[in-house]
């Protein structure tokens, strides 16, 4: 038995005991292993973010206490390299607060005997989890990209069950790796397949088509958002007869319901096995289930592929709407790697448009309320409350009901202020269930002498740098007038400052 | 005089016009569509052409039979139809084609605008205050991109009851933190304050039933709130789902077309009068493949149809310049040919029906044609 068996197996009989306290022993034992609150903690005192920090606000949901300290100690570009390996990166913590959780090990066809609702709420509370705790920040940062460019709606027929498997065995293991070897992951999945029925996308057996068309009508929805989406971005010089050829190459995939619940399989008669054309490219007839391969190596071969890809990670990463000349370098970097994501966001992380951008993103409402529940080191079991914040909020993961995935820039979500406001004052209130914060721990550890100093300090922390006179003077005078430091807190959490990153 | 409202409810996904006001016993659309072109649809008898135009040969129509309940707005003359209407974007993508046609062919850049706000920065009349628009729903449509002020809310108590209205220091406190500066999360901040200092002193009316539990029947409840609350509400928009059909169309169209027709006829028995101040525009970003597909449903297309209800329509009348469903007729690879722009019909409400003299700078780069869409009957 390992440390982490051992752990998890300590947690597990703690909670056979007392099942209510359950989330409180593994919070105290997740604490106990090394992932609480340091003890001492340095208050940002210049009026810019570090470099760590902005990093850390970046390549991460914002830091944990004593992240910036850890950065700082390791080194930007080591502390990259450490990320890029997250298989190294010692996670027992977080895998302690996840271990209960049946969608993160139950294996595919028994996921079925759950109930489509069970899933997701045990979905949205891995997620949560893994945001908040994990020290693979980079990994779960990724794994949120990767979900929204390859999105699929939870809503959706069998991807009630799917969601599971897909975050879980297709976007996670493959966030950091090869693109092609994501995408041709992604493009077989049981949930891309029924979501956008790729599964019903079969070579017609009607002899007559009464408008003259080269392909004989097969489901062209996934071919589309495939080209469109996923690839190569619209407007880059396919066409119809392109998105008809690609929808050729991909007929003949099904999403087994009976005795394999979800897995995708090959079906050669319903696959439409003649020549192809797709961006002048020949694909011969004959290759059957290979078709898909041989249309995902044109397609990832693209300079369009290598851009769009890049300008997707760059305005996740950099801007909303990012330099030209850091989507090249980005561009060039997954060319020369064979379209290698990790190698790629190093590029976009290491720039010098990327040191330039500071606060230049808003944040999604699911980045919030990470941000602000990994600031103040909070203890959560993120089940119900959290994930009902993020619906009021919009930014319900796996709700997004279209093929593009949650919109990456700031206009779409300047809306939610009144509901990040809201869930500020519910986190420090302590009115959201299961999630609690102890501001007098982090105003200890980041040992600030007289009280006047403390709003400011404490503020600092959460902003990553000293806040201006008219950003601290409304908090202090709100402390002075009500003396209520726990609001107060609330309103440097709906702070335009911290709105951003 | 109460403000004159704009409801933009967008159909996302690409409703199928060609199902929703189908051609009455068309033997090519049956040849196309063996499998869905089943129901019978409600007449709505013979089509007209634009204002002024003839020659086009005109077309028998009918409606969808969810649509039903659309029937007496349309028979009371308050409910028309434009059939074969579309943009001029050929990508066939949901997402281009929206973001086109909301921003009415203003691309994204440095000031992206959509086509409602460069309405409400020029037409003619008062500064336009904290709940001239609002958008229904957690974000802001491009539609109303940089608009002068935009409230986003799902439902007016859930805004107003948030707790920053109970304590008034930090009410005060908030407001201070998003200050005067121009920037996007104060300008948001402050809007959204004002909104809800408005919101708060509406008062809550009791919600008809016939607006039934789904969302959109519940987006349409709120906006009519606001229309009989004089709040000066000149845009609403309201997103409805659910029309991408690549899959056994015959049922998956069947809810969200009793959806809509549900929600707007509830709207207009609960306005009543009031309907008189309001235009509901429906409209969606492409039409559907003309022939159907090996799942039973219908691919990306082109030209599908736009609504209009409520005061000042001209309507009862279907107007299209109606290109037949013949081989020859159709847009390669077999799609409804877009005869009419939708700008065509964005413009003549702004330009006839609000009376704006800035039209040009609403639809720039466009030179509207006249469909006689508005004015008395």
């Amino acid at each position: 038995m390992n440390r982490r068996e051992a752990l998890v197996a300590t947690a597990l009989g703690a909670c056979t005991v007392a099942t209510a306290g359950c989330d409180r022993v593994v919070g105290a034992l997740a604490r106990a292993s090394g992932h609480g609150l340091p003890r001492t903690l340095r208050a940002p005192s210049a009026a810019h973010k570090s470099a760590a920090r902005h990093l850390l606000d970046r390549a991460a949901f914002g830091p944990w206490p004593g992240d910036v300290e850890h950065v700082e100690r390791v080194g930007i570009a080591r502390w990259i390299d450490e990320q890029l390996a997250p298989s190294h990166i010692d996670d027992d913590a977080c895998a302690m607060r996840t271990a209960a959780i049946d969608v993160g090990w139950v294996p595919a066809d028994l996921l079925f005997e759950l109930r489509p609702e069970d899933i997701e709420r045990q979905l949205v509370t891995d997620t949560l989890l893994r945001a908040v705790y994990s020290r693979r920040q980079l990994q779960e940062v990724l794994v949120g990209f990767w979900l929204d460019h390859f999105n699929v709606a939870i809503g959706k027929s069998l991807c009630s069950h799917l969601e599971a498997t897909y975050v879980r065995d297709v976007i996670r293991p493959n966030a950091l790796g090869s693109f092609r070897s994501l995408l041709g992951a992604v493009t077989t999945s049981g949930a891309m397949l029924v979501y956008l029925d790729g599964r019903d996308n079969r070579r017609s057996s009607r002899r007559e088509v009464p408008v003259p068309s080269p392909a004989e009508g097969p489901n062209e929805n996934h071919a589309r958002e495939l080209l469109e989406l996923h690839t190569l971005g619209v407007r880059s010089g396919y066409d119809q007869h392109d998105v008809m050829e690609a929808a050729r190459c991909l007929s003949g995939w099904v999403v087994d319901e009976r005795w394999a619940p979800g897995r995708a399989r090959f079906v050669p008669e319903r696959h439409d096995d003649g020549a192809k054309t797709v961006l002048g490219a020949t694909l011969p007839p004959g290759h059957g289930a290979r078709d898909v391969d041989l249309l995902l190596d044109v397609l990832v071969r693209r300079p369009e592929c290598a851009t769009h890809v890049a300008r997707a990670l760059c305005r996740h990463f950099v801007s909303d709407d990012p330099p030209e000349s850091v989507v090249r370098s980005a561009s060039a970097s997954f060319v020369r790697t064979g379209g290698h994501i990790g190698q790629t966001v190093r590029t976009i992380l290491t720039s010098p448009e990327l040191a330039r951008a500071v606060d230049q993103k808003v944040k999604r409402p699911f980045r919030f309320v990470v941000s602000a529940l990994r600031a103040l080191a909070a203890e959560t079991h993120a089940r119900l409350d959290v994930g009902d914040a993020l619906a009021r909020m919009g930014h319900a993961p796996f709700r997004w009901p279209t093929p593009d995935g949650y919109p990456d820039h700031a206009g779409a979500w300047l809306g939610t202020l009144p509901a990040r406001w809201a869930f500020a004052l519910a986190l420090v209130e302590g009115r959201i269930d299961g999630t609690s914060v102890e501001p007098p721990a982090l105003v200890r550890a980041l040992a600030t002498t007289d009280a006047d100093d403390t709003t400011a300090t404490l503020f600092a922390h959460l902003i990553g740098r000293r806040p201006r006179a008219d950003e601290l003077d409304p908090v202090v005078a709100y402390v002075e007038t009500t003396r209520r430091r726990d609001r107060a807190l609330a309103l440097m959490l709906a702070s335009p400052a911290f709105q951003r990153h | 005089m109460p403000a004159q409202t704009i409801v933009v409810v967008f159909l996302r996904g690409g409703a199928d016009g060609l199902a929703l006001v189908p051609p009455m016993d068309d033997p090519t659309l049956r040849r196309l569509r063996p499998t869905l072109a089943s129901r019978r649809p409600i007449p709505l008898g013979p089509t007209l052409c634009p204002s002024g135009e003839t020659g086009s040969c005109p077309a028998e129509l009918g409606l969808h039979p969810e649509l039903a309940p659309l029937v007496p707005a349309f028979r009371a003359g308050e409910l028309a139809i434009v059939h074969a209407v579309g943009s001029d974007d050929a990508t066939r993508s949901h997402f281009d084609a929206q973001e086109r046609m909301e921003r009415a062919g203003v691309r994204a850049g440095s000031e992206p605008s959509g086509w409602l706000a460069r309405h409400l920065r020029t037409r003619v009349g008062p500064e336009p205050s904290t709940l001239s628009s609002v958008a229904i729903g957690t974000s802001v449509p491009d539609s109303l991109a940089s608009a002068p002020a935009v409230a986003v809310l799902e439902s007016v108590d859930d805004l107003v009851a948030s707790a920053t209205t109970r304590d008034p220091a930090l009410r005060r406190a908030l407001a201070a933190l998003h200050g005067d500066a121009h920037d996007p999360i104060h300008e948001a901040g402050r809007d959204a304050m004002a909104a809800i200092d408005r919101l708060a002193r509406t008062r809550p009316t009791r919600r008809s039933r016939a607006y039934g539990v789904l969302p959109f029947g519940r987006a349409l409840a709120e906006v009519a709130r606001l229309v009989r609350a004089d709040v000066g509400l000149e845009a609403a928009t309201i997103d409805l789902g659910g029309w991408d059909t690549h899959l056994a169309q015959s049922t998956a169209l069947d809810t969200p077309a009793r959806t809509l027709a549900e929600g707007l006829a509830a709207f207009r028995a609960d306005l009543g009068d009031a309907m008189e101040h309001v235009v509901v525009v429906v409209m969606t970003e492409l039409g559907r493949r003309a022939y159907e597909n090996a799942a039973l449903g219908t691919d990306h297309g082109r030209a599908s149809v736009m609504l209009l209800l409520g005061g000042g329509v001209r309507g009862g009348r279907v107007v299209t310049r109606w290109p037949g469903l013949d081989p020859a007729s159709l847009e390669p690879p077999g799609d409804l040919r877009v005869t009419i722009d939708y700008r065509d019909v964005l413009a003549e409400l702004v330009g006839v029906r609000l009376g704006s003299t800035r039209v040009g700078e609403v639809f720039p780069g466009w030179a509207p044609g006249a469909l006689g869409l508005f004015g008395s009957t």
